[in-house]
């Protein structure tokens, strides 16, 4: 799947302010086919229904965490070849391990500016290119 | 409004949200020491805060929660015990938090002084402030912060955590370094399970491992492919056997209890407004236009336009009433809101004064106005902080008196018909009539006489009256005379009412009962010479016809013998100096019975003209309703009618000066 400005993105974050932020920011990177969810089990069934080409998650939510969320991706048979960005804090960045493990493809650490994004979602997507 | 405005309008709102949530866990959290899920919550708001703060620029803000933040990773990971001075100091950095964002909202631009919290928070995180906690010390030390490679999760944590503090006050825009321990025991964790599992050979781990530094030169981001992934794409292992692997890794993770998603959207109070007073107006209209049908109905009988027409206005007339209660449906919001203030408020207090005192809350889901919410939390802080300040007694004087130590303050809501009952209820020492009685005569606020014939309360009803305080000493909480007088001014205002159940010994009782909404109110429409009032139907006990000479003149006072009560008669047309037929001799009169303070009073007016809907719109320029009109409303047949306030009418007679 090539990287393409109209893919529809799913923003995952239980803290509205933070979709809003990441939602411009990807609004100033070009993309405007943005979804949100509060949760990762909102998020799991809207990307169940959703023909989604990229998810954006946040690690830190209740219900369902954004590694959980990855995981139970990572797990379907229809969504496991999703790409995933993770947005984690600094606190969590000793558990990137984990979501590496758990076959995340990129993560981002907040804050972050529009062209470290850009270049996230750009490695990302070349990488998937390649394989 | 551009977009960042905007969004800094929702992180305002929504972070205020977050800390009124906190401040209550916080308490729970006090008295409930091992609630992993709550300090997990606590963790997660403040975390989150911080986060949307980086990416907003609110320097200070980080700062602050971060800092606070690894205090609260320290608690949830059990390496720091809650103890009541550490939660002071959380407590306080929280207090800052609420500051903060009072000045981003201000936008003024000022920056506070955070030396001292963040020194506090640095002595708590750092053990200082913690009572030898010395088991978690031997864990700190063992962590020295090497890059080596770790197998155990947890001492990496505190690794890591040590790092990040002492980068704290130095810019860290790019301090991708401090991720390198979890990068490297990542490709030994992978690598060593394949070696186990016999799939690859130690050989070609270590290549793996000298490819990824070599990526990791090369690339300065975080992004280094993991050994697993080389491991296949150099055809060492296979995919499956790398994923088997990772699968064999990975905990099982808590299942998250798969909750109902609630679709919610936020909407400006203002346009929520706009929408009621919308929906107002066309209750006016609907209002009118069913006296115009009906009208037409009796010119007009036998016509078959009008009978459409009338069957089309009980239909509008029904969707009207649904349409209302919608929108205001719209505006209610759980009394939850303003109650999860108080635990912390409560505590805070009890240490102060060294009581213990324990706040249940009980019907924090019951709804009320939006505004009411608005308006009431001011009277129940003072009420609460009177119940825990005069109420509940010190903890050896309880046991003295058979009590268990800790006081009990129970504040409940509910609802009950049109109206919600807020209950303020302790178990302390009382008010002890007698008392109040001496100090109402020692005051000359009446005759020992008079204050002999007075019921309990009507005594009580004297500690509503401006400057009239109960307590013998002023505390720093409560006691300087006022209060309770803007309590009850602030509780009438909104239509409500306050009553006082009292026991000597056994505990008091305050109860506020409010309108479930202001905007809207049924009226009973009186007549006094050629003026309409309506009067809050709420406030109506009943109507009752008079002959004049029913009216007995007891000193000074006229009366009514109403079913073996004596009720005081009051005449409309006198408190708004009109010419009226019922000051001037006819023979019937009607009478409207109306409570206030339960309390009986009798209006006199000269017609009644029934019972009507009644949109409230206050009055330009004529903010004080201390003249006893309420606002102003347009009936159905298009008059602009006043609504009249009973209680501060007949609360001026209460108190002697009609």
């Amino acid at each position: 799947m090539a990287y393409d400005k109209n893919m529809k993105i799913l923003v995952v974050d239980d803290f509205s302010t933070m979709r809003r932020i990441v939602k411009n920011i990807l609004k100033q990177l070009g993309f405007d086919k943005i979804e949100e969810a509060e949760d990762g089990e909102q998020a799991f069934t809207k990307l169940k229904n959703g023909a989604f080409d990229f998810l954006v998650t946040d690690w830190n939510m209740p219900n369902v965490s954004g590694l959980e969320l990855l995981k139970r991706v990572r797990s379907d048979a229809k969504l496991k070849s999703m790409p995933v960005l993770m947005v984690t804090a600094e606190a969590e960045k000793e558990q990137v391990v984990e979501a590496v493990k758990a076959g995340v493809n990129n993560y981002v650490i907040k804050p972050f500016t529009a062209d470290v994004l850009k270049e996230k979602i750009e490695k990302i997507f070349e990488k998937m290119v390649k394989k | 409004m551009d977009e960042m405005d905007e969004i800094i309008s929702d992180f305002l709102i929504e972070t205020t949200e977050l800390i009124e949530e906190l401040s209550q866990k916080f308490v729970e959290l006090e008295s409930n020491r091992d609630n992993q899920a709550l300090v997990n919550d606590i963790f997660r708001s403040v975390h989150t805060i911080k986060g949307a703060s980086g990416f907003l620029g609110f320097t200070q803000m980080v700062q602050l929660t971060h800092i606070t933040e690894s205090v609260l990773k320290k608690i949830k990971d059990g390496d720091i015990f809650l103890a009541p001075n550490i939660m002071d100091v959380i407590l306080e950095s929280i207090d800052m938090v609420k500051v903060l964002l009072e000045h981003i909202k201000q936008k003024d631009e000022v920056e506070e002084d955070l030396t001292d919290i963040l020194g506090k928070l640095q002595g708590v995180y750092d053990g200082a402030g913690a009572s030898g906690e010395g088991a978690k010390s031997a864990k700190q030390a063992s962590a020295t912060p090497e890059p080596s490679v770790k197998d155990d999760n947890e001492e990496l944590n505190t690794e890591i955590d040590l790092e990040d503090l002492q980068s704290r006050f130095a810019p860290k825009d790019e301090d991708h370094d401090s991720q390198e321990p979890s990068e490297e025991s990542s490709p030994k964790h992978v690598g060593e399970l394949l070696v186990e599992d016999g799939k690859v050979s130690e050989d070609d781990v270590e290549d793996a491992l000298t490819i990824q530094s070599m990526i990791k030169e090369s690339i300065d981001t975080g992004d280094v492919p993991k050994v697993g992934e080389i491991l296949t794409a150099t055809d060492k292992a296979s995919r499956e056997d790398v994923k088997k692997v990772l699968a064999k890794q990975t905990a099982p993770a808590d299942k998250g209890q798969p909750q109902q998603v609630e679709q919610t959207i936020r909407v400006d109070v203002e346009r929520l407004d706009n929408v009621l007073n919308l929906v107002g107006e066309l209750v006016l209209a609907r209002n009118r236009l069913m006296k115009l049908v009906a009208n037409l109905e009796i010119k007009y009988a036998d016509t078959a336009d009008v009978s459409h027409l009338s069957e089309l206005t009980a239909f509008i007339n029904l969707i009207t009433t649904d349409l209302q209660l919608a929108v205001m449906k719209t505006r209610m919001q759980p009394v939850k809101k303003v109650f999860n203030k108080f635990p912390r408020m409560v505590r805070d207090l009890a240490r102060t004064m060294k009581k213990e005192v324990e706040l249940r809350l009980v019907g924090e889901e019951t709804e009320l106005d939006k505004s009411i919410i608005e308006e009431v939390g001011d009277p129940l802080v003072h009420l609460i902080r009177n119940a825990a300040d005069h109420g509940i007694e010190l903890p050896d004087v309880r046991e003295d008196a058979g009590k268990p130590r800790y006081g009990t303050v129970i504040l409940s809501a509910y609802q009950e018909g049109n109206n919600i009952v807020l209950s303020i209820e302790d178990d302390g020492k009382g008010i002890d009539v007698d008392k109040l009685k001496e100090k109402i005569i020692e005051r000359e606020l009446a005759s020992h006489d008079e204050v002999e014939r007075m019921s309990n309360k009507e005594v009580l009803d004297y500690i509503f009256l401006p400057g009239f305080s109960m307590a013998k000493q002023v505390t720093d909480v409560s006691g300087r005379g006022v209060g309770m007088d803007v309590v009850k001014t602030n509780i009438t205002k909104l239509n409500g009412a306050i009553s006082i159940e009292t026991e000597v010994g056994r505990g008091t009782r305050f109860l506020l009962r409010l309108p479930l909404t202001l905007a809207i109110i049924q009226a009973l429409m009186v007549g006094v010479a050629n003026e309409v009032f309506a009067v809050p139907l709420s406030s109506v006990v009943e109507t009752v016809r008079l002959d004049k000479k029913d009216i007995k003149t007891i000193r000074g006072q006229e009366t009514v013998f109403l079913r073996d009560e004596v009720v005081p008669v009051y005449r409309l047309a006198n408190k708004f100096y009109i010419d009226s037929s019922s000051s001037n001799g006819t023979e019937k009169v009607y009478m409207v019975v109306i409570v206030v303070n339960e309390k009986k009073f009798g209006m006199m007016v000269d017609k009644l003209y029934g019972q009507e809907e009644v949109v409230i719109k206050s009055i330009e320029g004529f903010a004080n309703s201390s003249d006893g009109i309420a606002g102003a409303t347009i009936t159905g047949d298009g008059k602009v009618v006043l609504i009249i306030d009973p209680t501060v009418i007949f609360s001026a007679t209460l108190q002697g000066h009609k």
